[in-house]
Order: C-alpha cells, then structure tokens, then sequence
C-alpha cells in the first residue's frame, strides 16, 4: 500500500476495554496512526462509541477545549474536543447532558507520573436514538466475545502480546460483556428509555487535568 | 527453433492475418539487436518491432492493435494491454481536468474502475450502458487494479446486457462519516457531473440543475466501504425529497443546511446496505436503517457467554 492509506476501521470496544490500553504501539513514521493495544488484543486507533454523554465542561474558562465524560453500560471514558474537532465542538454545544451520543474518535494516552491515562479525541458527536445504543451494545458485544475467542486460541501475534502485558482475566471480560448484555434484555423487554449504568467495575479516576499539558492529544 | 524466430513468427502471423507480409530476416535482426545488443525486456522488443512494422508498411493503427478479450477478474497485472465488454455501473466525479470520465464498469466475473483520460479524446459513457473498451491498458493505482481509455483505445456500446456479479453481499454498519459534497448538490446539465460552486469541472461555468446524494463511509468493524445514496434512498431514509431539501436551503437561506440536516439524521445511525462490492465501494442497492436489537440475537450471545 505504498504512500496510501485506506480510511480506518472504526473499532468496537466497550470502554471497559478501552480504559485498560495503555500499551502503545511505536509509530512507524510521523503520519501513521497511533495504535494502542487493548487487553483484548486488538489494535486501536479509531473507535465508534454509542453512549451516554454525562457531562461537558470547558477545563478552564474560554480555553476552547472542552472535557467530556460518556458512559457506556460497562464504564466511563473521557475525551476532549477542542477547535481542532470543529465538526465535534460544533454539534458538542448543541446538546444539554445528559444525552445519548455516537462518537467517532481516536483514542489517546498521556502519561501523568507513572500512570497511563486513555481519553477520546471524538471526530464527531452526534445525537442518537436508544435503538442506535441497544445495537451499539450488541455489536459490541459481539465484537468482544469473538477477540476473547481468539485470546484463547493465543495465535496471533499481537494477542500474544497482549498475554505478555495484561495477562487479562477473560473470565472478567466475559462478565462485562454478559453485564452490558443484560441492560439491553431490559431496554427490549420493558421499552425503558434510559437503563441504570452499571458501575460495578468502573475505576474511578482522579483527574486533575488543568495542569497537565493537553497540547499532544489535541493536536494533529 | 530459436526464440528469437518464435517470436518473430508470432508478430509475422498477426501481420499476415491483416493481408501484410513483412520481411522475416528483418525482423530477426532487429529483435536481435534489442534482446541480445541491448538487454531490453522481451514484451519491449515485441512491442518496438511491431511499431517499427506499423510504421515502415503504413499500417493504419486502430487495424493493428487487438488486444485479448479478458474478464475483470482476470485483470490482475498492470500494464497490459486488453479489451473488456463491461457495464457501465457507476460514474464519479472527476477530480482532475485531464480526466474526461472516472467511475466503476462490472461483468459478471468482477468491477473494475476506469479512467477516460480527457487526452484520449474518445465519448463518453452513460451509467447502465454496456460497452466493448477495446485496447485498454491496465494499471495499479493506490494498490487497485483499474483501467485507463488512451488514445489508441476504443469504447463501442454494444446491445448486449451484461450482468454485474450476481454475490449480492449485505452489510450492517455505522454511518461513521458523510463527504463535504454531499447534500443538495448541483449537477452540470451536459455531463451530469456535480459541479462546485457553480462550476462544472469540465464545462465550466454553465447552467446545473438540483440532485441530492450521500457520499459516506459505512464501517462495521472490521471493514469500511464507502456508499453513495441516491435521491430515492435518501428520501426513503429521512423522507427528506429534492422538493423537501429545496425548501429547507431556502428557509435558511443556505444550502448547506440540508447537508447539515442529513448529517444530523443519519450520522452515528446503523443501516443495512445490500449491493454490491466493488474495490472498497459497495453499490447500494438496498438500504434500511437498523432501529434496535432483537431480543433473541441477545439471547444466542448471552448463550455463548454461559
């Protein structure tokens, strides 16, 4: 594919997943995405993401760059738009939270001390009706299932590096999974708009981010 | 027998079924003088003894050059030179001013893209149409094979009606993203093209008329193939019409606005998209909008996790 890049695939991951890649990948050159690699042994740059968009705020008055906060069923995931995403900031200040969203975005880390914290960087956000996430979750889902699959067959390479990094606990994944499941037996049986998120194996984070310096995930 | 004389024999045999007899020793030699003299590729020294021929006997052209009749999908090497019976599928935008036509033709063996170079100087093709492209040459562009119409090509319509492959696929996906020229657009009355600003890319500042499409990105996961929604799908989708999208780029004073609209209503959303893949394009033919998840799919993936 000398020179030329196909548009890339959007992944699918719960945020579960995506919080826990903290593995990046080495870039090959300047222009070449910037992979990390989740538990589940897949590599990520861009993902879609339905879910619900809890907040948004500007991290310091007339900054222009704004942190948001979306929930999946499985977790929380950050991300920030600023007017670099000007398709994203645009349709981001249209909406009053909560709301459910699809996001396109790629997915960022930055380092504080020793830790490696994952945001989205969103491409858009866009508005979307309850049928969008309960297939959302189910493709997803369907998704996650087939890569804890292929962990344990341990063939392919970048699954035998996720074995070496993360060591992941399938059984941990499969509960996740079966958890986000269950959220959708309840929207369909019972015509519920909104289901409780379920915070059970949600880290919290501790995030004091006015002092860091956010000019690499923004920018590009 | 050397093969020096095989090949000279094949380009004499081709001559002799035009009525030309041509002098073997010559050619001999000058097929010598390139292959041992100069180390030049053997299809070169062909090539260069049979124009050398064309030439010196006057042969007209068009009499000469035949290339094979191929299948699209025995279209797997750039450079060679072959005719096709293809269908018009789909025409795109042309990008550059030295490109008349680009756009997809399909037999039932495959889809391939071509390229009528504006140089060539040869009509146009109309959608839906099938044609015999004589003499094309193959090429590799961007990793993809695809044709290009010169000037020593042909194309001829022909009143046959060739059918596309008949593996129809079927593809859920998101609508991850929709092109800046999509919308209500504009369409040049004499080549159909969209124009920009008013402009055609070829005819320049003439009179368009009004058309609505989606040029967008389906992704569902694992792949992404880019879609074109015509006017009926749109409509179908939204129910928003031509009548409809005029109406909104009036009240806004914007026609930009309708391109807005079809962003918010089908951004982020799922659809079933049935047609037909060619490269990284997949030809609608169908398309729904997936609205939920049944409650028995659930069921068979929490059957797996159990």
């Amino acid at each position: 594919m000398n020179g030329f890049r196909r548009r890339e695939v959007a992944r699918r991951a719960f945020a579960y997943e995506i919080n826990r890649s903290t593995y990046r990948f080495p870039r090959e050159d300047e222009k070449s995405p910037a992979y990390v690699l989740t538990p589940l042994g897949v590599r990520v740059n861009r993902v879609f993401i339905v879910g619900a968009l809890l907040d948004k705020e500007e991290i310091k008055p007339d900054s222009g760059i704004w942190r948001i906060r979306v929930s999946d069923p499985t977790s929380a995931i950050y991300g920030y738009v600023s007017r670099f995403q000007p398709d994203a900031l645009e349709s981001l200040m249209e909406i009053d939270v909560p709301e459910l969203v699809a996001i396109v975005g790629k997915v960022r880390t930055f380092e504080v001390g020793a830790r490696i914290f994952v945001s989205l960087r969103p491409e858009y956000v866009s508005p979307v009706e309850s049928g969008v996430r309960d297939y959302w979750v189910y493709e997803t889902a369907k998704h996650t299932i087939e890569r804890i699959k292929a962990m344990e067959r341990k063939e392919d390479e970048d699954v035998k590096l996720a074995w070496q990094i993360y060591n992941p606990n399938l059984d941990e994944y499969r509960a996740i999974v079966k958890q986000a499941l269950l959220t959708l037996k309840g929207t369909i049986a019972e015509g519920e708009e909104e289901e409780e998120e379920i915070q059970e194996f949600e880290e919290e984070f501790e995030f004091e981010e006015e002092e860091w310096d956010l000019s690499d995930i923004l920018k590009e | 027998m050397e093969r020096v004389e095989e090949l000279a024999d094949q380009i004499l045999s081709q001559f002799a079924g035009l009525g030309y007899e041509i002098n073997r020793d010559e050619v001999i030699k000058r097929l010598k003088l390139l292959l041992y003299e100069f180390k030049v590729p053997e299809s070169e020294a062909v090539r260069t003894v049979r124009n050398w021929i064309i030439k010196e006997y006057g042969i007209p052209r068009e009499k000469v050059v035949e290339a094979p009749l191929v299948k699209i999908k025995d279209i797997t090497k750039p450079g060679q030179w072959v005719s096709l019976k293809a269908k018009v599928v789909q025409i795109w935008d042309s990008t550059s001013p030295s490109v008349s036509q680009v756009g997809l033709i399909g037999d039932e063996t495959g889809i391939i893209k071509f390229v009528i170079w504006a140089k060539s100087g040869k009509g146009e093709v109309e959608e839906g149409k099938c044609y015999l492209f004589k003499n094309v040459v193959t090429d590799s562009f961007q990793g993809r094979m695809q044709i290009n119409v010169g000037r020593t090509s042909e194309i001829v319509e022909i009143d046959e009606d060739i059918q596309l492959p008949p593996r129809e696929i079927e593809v859920i996906g998101a609508l991850v993203a929709i092109q800046q020229n999509s919308g209500l657009i504009q369409r040049c009355e004499q080549c159909h093209r969209v124009m920009t600003k008013g402009i055609c890319p070829i005819h320049g500042k003439v009179k368009g008329y009004d058309d609505m499409r989606v040029k967008g990105v389906l992704d569902d996961g694992e792949n992404v193939y880019e879609i074109i929604l015509n006017e009926g799908n749109i409509k179908d989708l939204t129910g928003i019409d031509l009548e409809k999208a005029k109406q909104i780029a009036s009240e806004r004073l914007d026609r930009n606005a309708v391109l807005s609209e079809l962003k918010r209503i089908l951004l982020g959303r799922y659809f079933k998209v049935a047609g037909v893949r060619g490269g990284r394009y997949l030809l609608v033919r169908r398309v729904e909008k997936i609205l939920g998840v049944k409650a028995d799919e659930v069921d068979k993936l929490l059957e797996v996790l159990a």
